[in-house]
């Protein structure tokens, strides 16, 4: 039998798309991604992004899990409810996703919560709000960032015990968001028998700053207290608190360290004195230098994954929710719902980038509290911060 | 405290009240209001800060290309929104193509430019606290543009020609004055208008898409408060609304601030549909 | 029946949606369902009475707030899902009213900008009301009962909802409140003329879209099962108001396939996600510039066909006194020292006129004399500013445009003020719209009170139309008709009302030789019919030919007035005015 050189192409293209083939007989892990990747509030999707990418590229190029490739199906909610409900609807209906990731706003996620608990499907979310975890009516939702409860202690002891304010102004925008923490917030602070001296929700298109800030001063606020994710309005306040003379420390949301705000100040000095909500694990200490698993995170995305101009604890949580997934499907060798969910409620802890998430049956707040400090907002550096004054 | 409601109200009220006169400037010779006055504020604050901080142009140079571009803007918007709905007038189309311009525009500059607000120059260095140039650049704008306004119309040849199209648009033509030209013109000035507002209150209201909504809203309550079409009524309209406005933020705080003026403004209307200072009147039959 | 094959197409296909299972379809098919349940109560005033409500989402989110507060509990006892649904409308239906409000004393702009206005305080009052609303943590939505708990459920009942919605609407649509509403809207003017009360009218539709849209806002909270204020966009407002103008003006079918059509668009263009305000708004700019009927005018085959070449009018005197038979001898209307001056002019000055049964007054004169205007003193628009009319000896109020036909005056106009979009024999049935008994509960019902109403009405228009000579054309888009055909169109249109007094403003101008003719004998019959006419007229020959009475009017005051022959032979009337 003589082979020609025809029948040898025809071999080599036959096995060619055999491998394709035999990879596709196991089928991808379908990892829906529900990202407000447009629209006003898109800076954290857009950082969680890069991560989850990063995070994919890594898994498929070092051969999958199992076998497995990792498909990220993303859809862009764009901050908006109703299309969160749609899109969470289609990724378990019409994609068949096996976990999904998001979303990342809380006006969405609570729309979300109920429909993907109703189909039992395993959910990861970074959304702040108490209510959405809940493991016995939501069995399947897990929360791999602070909630707001957390969010608020770590601010309300910072500014009791370091900063040693008696008397604070608790500060908000007018959004959902920005009135239900200014609330939660001033709750707080009184239950630990503290003095909210002054308590405002502003518009945030509202062009001056200076009536609450007279009032704040006026009222003896020794610290100020901000909810907000509006960097234009948080920048005014700073601009107006340097024009007043004003030395009164800004702690809170960690919107206050965004890039935006120190291109939004009129001096770079406005931006001294204001410590937002950071991790340890995204933290430089003293040394300048981040704890050594970051470290090693930031050097393998170095020239691959842009940090100057988002945070760094969006990035390496956006890698976390992919590779929870991952070794959930690793461990279990399954990609079913009940499988992901019981391998998950076994993390005690889980050893992640951007924290040690510990997860069981009845509690799915996985971050934790120890972890959140206070960082110094205008330190940014590759999308992470300086410990504020009191930390070692 | 009072000191501090007097500079942002005055501030705010004369960015209000120039947008007012950009609906006015339109409206006369026109009869259409359109919902691009507000846009063209935005876009005074986004394309000065993009002229001047992002491309690093020198003032003046940013100004006149910022005011250039608004002024395209303007006859572009008499192009595809106004002159084709024109001869039915009576249909209030012209509601539906401004508003789809206005839309055009605010989301190509949310996607192009961003949706978080972005700085805007400080443009003299001069001032500080309440006398901050941010409170009285608008004010001086504003004063500078109604005498310019007077100036025009009172003394100019095309300024007559406007007043005699904005009071009976028939006999205009009739008289053989270029009525389409002189339209285009205007549309033309109200951009320029427009764009001062949004410059001159860049650094209070700073480079942010959704400045134009605000804007439009804001700068509509002079119009119908001061009459349709009554640039001194806007300008008084717009003032008080600025300081009832600030003074509501201060006394009341936000939320019950804005609902507090759009109470106060739709009561005022309903009582007097008119405005406060009188309007144009159109004959119906 | 023929006309509802296309919805109960649609409605087939959404109750096949089980047949996919697949609970996306589901949950798409049910928000479509909500929002036309919105869009079909806001197409009524958007559509046909064209108010332009742009912020309706407030509505929108008033119901979901109400509905899912009340079965909540937050402020009172817990209600029933169903019940807080109806009270969830009734909320709906009061700020249906207070949002539109505006409409009934503002310009058009005015109106648009108050409700962007309400749009933006309805989700700062949800914001700021924490103890109730939730702020903007938000509460759940109401959960309805079995069997509607399960995504079927919900969207079979939505479904079935929304069909009654569209019968509803349609029957509104279809009856004389929805013809009146398309007159206020493309000929107010004429509207008034025929006794429709733009204010009484409008607060009814409010109402009903009111409600509508609250009970749509309230099964929208079902569906997310969560709200919060962020879900009431503006961008979800624009589809609203976009989805009617997409479907076209005063069609239910259309804003229908508009509402599909931009529910289904972001789901299929998903990568467009970004854009999508952007596509909306560009869509709002092409309709309106180069598609202004929408959907519906694309599909509205049957006006498509071209008309017959060289038509004729060919009226038919005879059947005027069928359609006009008076019961009661008419009275005299009576003007005395009528004096209206507009700035420092003076257009009438101290007129009198008496106009009396069985007679065809002319009246003549230069242009500016004041002919017109005395026509729109009599039927009101303009208030005399001296002087006094009545009617039989009862005093006609001055000023008041929309109590004439209710006093048996019915007017035509300069220039004829049709309904375009409206159909020949609709723009005829207006002519009697304060005839009808029927309410709008009972129209919307189609109860036999309703009916009786309509087949009455359509009878008398098909005969005015058979007596002026346009029966051919009764089914044809107003405004595809020619001139003259307009003019002989807005006489039927006045014969409706079966005047005592029918006002006719230069009829012949614009006819052709025979139609001037066979206008004349119509007007001879309508006036041995018993009704009194005042014909304003520019046509001597005409003038001269029919009058019983002709009164010269010029700079305001009466030059001379007698009879034709008196007037020809008048020298004043000769060298001012006949000229020849």
């Amino acid at each position: 039998m003589t082979i020609t050189r025809r029948d040898l192409a025809l071999g080599t293209a036959a096995i060619c798309l055999a491998a394709p083939a035999l990879a596709q007989t196991a089928e991808p892990i379908r990892f829906g991604w529900l990202a407000a990747m447009t629209g006003p509030s898109s800076a954290p999707a857009v950082g969680f992004d890069r991560g989850v990418r990063f995070a994919a590229e890594a898994i498929n190029a070092a051969g999958g899990v199992r076998g497995r490739r990792l498909e990220v199906l993303t859809r862009d909610t764009q901050g908006d409810p109703t299309k969160a409900v749609n899109a969470t609807q289609e990724m378990i209906s019409q994609l068949r996703v096996h976990a999904i990731w998001g979303p990342t706003n809380s006006g969405e996620s609570l729309a979300t919560t109920a429909i993907m608990a109703r189909a039992n499907m395993p959910n990861i979310h970074p959304c702040v709000v108490d209510s959405l975890i809940d493991a016995r009516r939501y069995p399947n939702a897990f929360r791999i960032a602070p909630s707001n409860t957390q969010w608020d202690d770590a601010v309300r002891n910072y500014c009791l015990q370091r900063v040693n304010a008696r008397k604070v102004a608790i500060i908000g925008d007018t959004t959902g968001y920005g009135v239900s923490a200014v609330n939660a917030c001033v709750a707080s602070f009184q239950r630990e028998g503290a003095e909210v001296a002054y308590k405002a929700n502003i518009d945030a298109t509202q062009p001056d700053m200076t009536p609450d800030m007279l009032r704040a001063r006026t009222a003896g606020a020794e610290a100020i207290v901000i909810w907000s994710v509006s960097t234009g309005m948080i920048a005014r306040m700073l601009n107006t608190r340097a024009s007043m003379g004003w030395d009164v420390p800004f702690v809170g949301h960690p919107a206050l360290s965004s890039g935006e705000i120190g291109t939004l100040v009129e001096r770079p000095a406005n931006w001294e004195k204001v410590y937002a909500i950071g991790y340890r694990s995204c933290a430089y200490n003293d040394a300048g230098q981040l704890p050594e698993r970051m470290a090693g995170l930031v050097s393998r995305m170095r020239g691959k994954v842009n940090l100057a101009d988002t945070l760094l604890w969006w990035v390496s949580c956006g890698v976390d929710a992919v590779e929870l997934v991952a070794k959930a499907v690793e461990a279990t060798n399954s990609t079913a719902k009940e499988a992901i969910i019981a391998h998950w409620n076994t993390l005690a802890p889980y050893r992640g980038y951007y924290g040690d998430f510990t997860f069981t049956a009845t509690e799915h707040n996985g971050y934790p509290v120890a972890d959140i400090v206070m960082v110094r907002a205008n330190t940014a550096r590759d999308g992470a911060f300086n410990l504020a004054p009191g930390y070692t | 405290m009072i000191a501090s409601i007097l500079a942002s109200g005055l501030a705010v009220g004369a960015v209000y009240a120039l947008i007012g006169i950009t609906y006015n400037t339109m409206f006369a010779t026109s009869r259409v209001m359109s919902f691009t006055a507000g846009q063209l504020g935005m876009l005074g604050g986004v394309l000065g800060s993009m002229f001047i901080l992002k491309l690093g142009l020198p003032l003046v140079v940013g100004l006149v290309l910022t005011l250039v571009v608004c002024a395209l803007i303007g006859v572009l918007t008499e192009i595809v929104a106004v002159r084709p709905v024109l001869k039915s007038l009576d249909q209030h189309l012209y509601v539906l193509t401004t508003l789809a311009v206005a839309l055009l525009i605010q989301q190509f500059t949310a996607i192009q430019w961003g949706t978080e607000p972005q700085p805007f120059p400080r443009l003299l260095e001069a001032g500080s606290g309440l006398l901050d140039e941010k409170y009285w650049l608008p004010v001086v704008t504003c004063a500078v543009t109604i005498i310019g306004l007077e100036y025009l119309y009172r003394r100019t040849l095309v300024g007559h020609a406007f007043i005699a199209i904005a009071e009976d648009n028939f006999a205009a033509r009739a008289l053989g004055l270029p009525e389409r030209n002189l339209r285009i013109a205007s549309y033309a000035l109200a951009g320029v208008i427009g764009g001062l507002a949004g410059f001159s209150g860049g650094q209070l209201l700073l480079a942010f898409f959704a400045n134009g909504p605000l804007l439009n809203f804001y700068g509509f309550i002079p119009v119908a408060l001061g009459g349709l079409g009554n640039n001194r009524g806007a300008v008084i309209g717009g003032v008080a609304l600025g300081l009832f406005q600030q003074a509501a933020n201060f006394y009341a705080g936000g939320i019950f601030a804005s609902v507090a003026v759009f109470s106060l403004f739709i009561i005022v209307l309903l009582a007097a549909p008119q405005g406060l200072f009188g309007a144009t009147a159109s004959r119906r039959v | 029946m023929l006309r509802a094959l296309p919805f109960l197409a649609i409605l087939g296909v959404g109750l096949a949606t089980p047949l996919s299972d697949n609970e996306y379809w589901a949950l798409i098919v049910t928000r479509i369902a909500i929002y036309w349940v919105l869009i079909s109560g806001l197409n009524l005033i958007v559509g046909y009475a064209g108010q332009l409500a742009i912020g309706y989402v407030a509505l929108f989110a008033l119901g979901a707030y109400t509905a899912s507060v009340l079965a909540a509990g937050n402020a009172t006892p817990e209600v029933p899902a169903f019940a807080a649904l109806g009270i969830a409308g009734l909320a709906g239906a009061v700020f249906g009213v207070v949002v539109g409000l505006p409409a009934l004393r503002l310009r058009t702009f005015y109106f648009a900008i108050s409700t962007l206005g309400f749009a933006t305080i309805v989700t700062q009052i949800a914001l700021a009301w924490q103890p109730v609303t939730g702020g903007g943590i938000g509460v759940p939505g109401p959960a309805l009962p079995a069997p509607f708990d399960t995504p079927w459920g919900l969207l079979y009942f939505c479904l079935g909802f929304a069909a009654l919605c569209t019968w509803i609407t349609a029957n509104i649509a279809n009856s004389r409140f929805g013809r009146a509403l398309v007159a206020v809207r493309d000929a107010d003017v004429a509207a008034e003329a025929t006794g429709i009360d733009k204010a009484r009218l409008l607060i009814l539709v409010f109402i009903l879209a009111g409600a509508l849209a609250a009970i749509a806002g309230g099964l929208f909270a079902s569906l997310q099962t969560y709200i919060t204020p962020d879900a009431f966009t503006f961008e979800l407002s624009l589809l609203f108001f976009i989805s009617v103008l997409i479907g076209g003006r005063g069609s239910i079918l259309g804003p229908l396939l508009g509402t599909i059509v931009l529910t289904l668009l972001p789901e299929v263009a998903a990568p467009l996600a970004a854009w999508s305000t952007f596509l909306y708004a560009a869509l709002l700019l092409v309709i309106v510039l180069a598609v202004p009927g929408g959907i519906a005018a694309l599909i509205d085959f049957r006006n498509r066909k071209p008309l017959p070449a060289g038509r004729v009018i060919a009226s038919r005197p005879e059947a005027i006194q069928q359609l006009i038979a008076h019961t009661a001898t008419p009275d005299t209307l009576s003007l005395r020292g009528i004096t209206l001056a507009f700035g420092g002019v003076k257009a009438i000055d101290g007129l009198d006129l008496d106009v009396k049964p069985g007679q065809i007054h002319g009246l003549i004169g230069p242009n500016g004399s004041g002919k017109t205007t005395t026509l729109n003193v009599i039927s009101g628009y303009y208030r005399a500013g001296a002087g006094t009319m009545t009617l039989g000896g009862r005093t006609l109020a001055p000023g008041r445009s929309t109590d004439r036909a209710s006093h048996g005056i019915a007017r035509t106009f300069q220039t004829p003020r049709l309904i375009g979009e409206a159909s020949v024999l609709e723009n005829v049935m207006i002519g009697a719209t304060i005839e009808g008994r029927a309410s709008f509960l009972e129209a919307m019902l189609r109860l036999p009170r309703h009916r009786r109403d309509e087949a009455v009405f359509r009878e008398r228009a098909l005969l005015a139309l058979h007596a002026v000579g346009l029966d051919g054309v009764a089914e044809v888009r107003a405004d595809r008709l020619q001139h003259s055909e307009l003019r002989f169109m807005e006489i039927a249109r006045a014969l409706m009302l079966r005047p005592a007094f029918l006002l006719l403003d230069e009829p012949a101008a614009g006819l052709s030789h025979d139609e001037i003719d066979r206008l004349a004998s119509l007007i001879r019959a309508v006036s041995d019919a018993g009704t009194a006419v005042l014909l304003v007229e520019h046509h001597a020959d005409l003038i001269f030919a029919i009058c019983d009475h002709v009164t010269v009017l010029n700079l305001g005051r009466i030059l001379a007035a007698g009879s034709p022959a008196e007037i020809r032979s008048h020298k004043e009337v000769v060298s001012a005015y006949l000229g020849a």
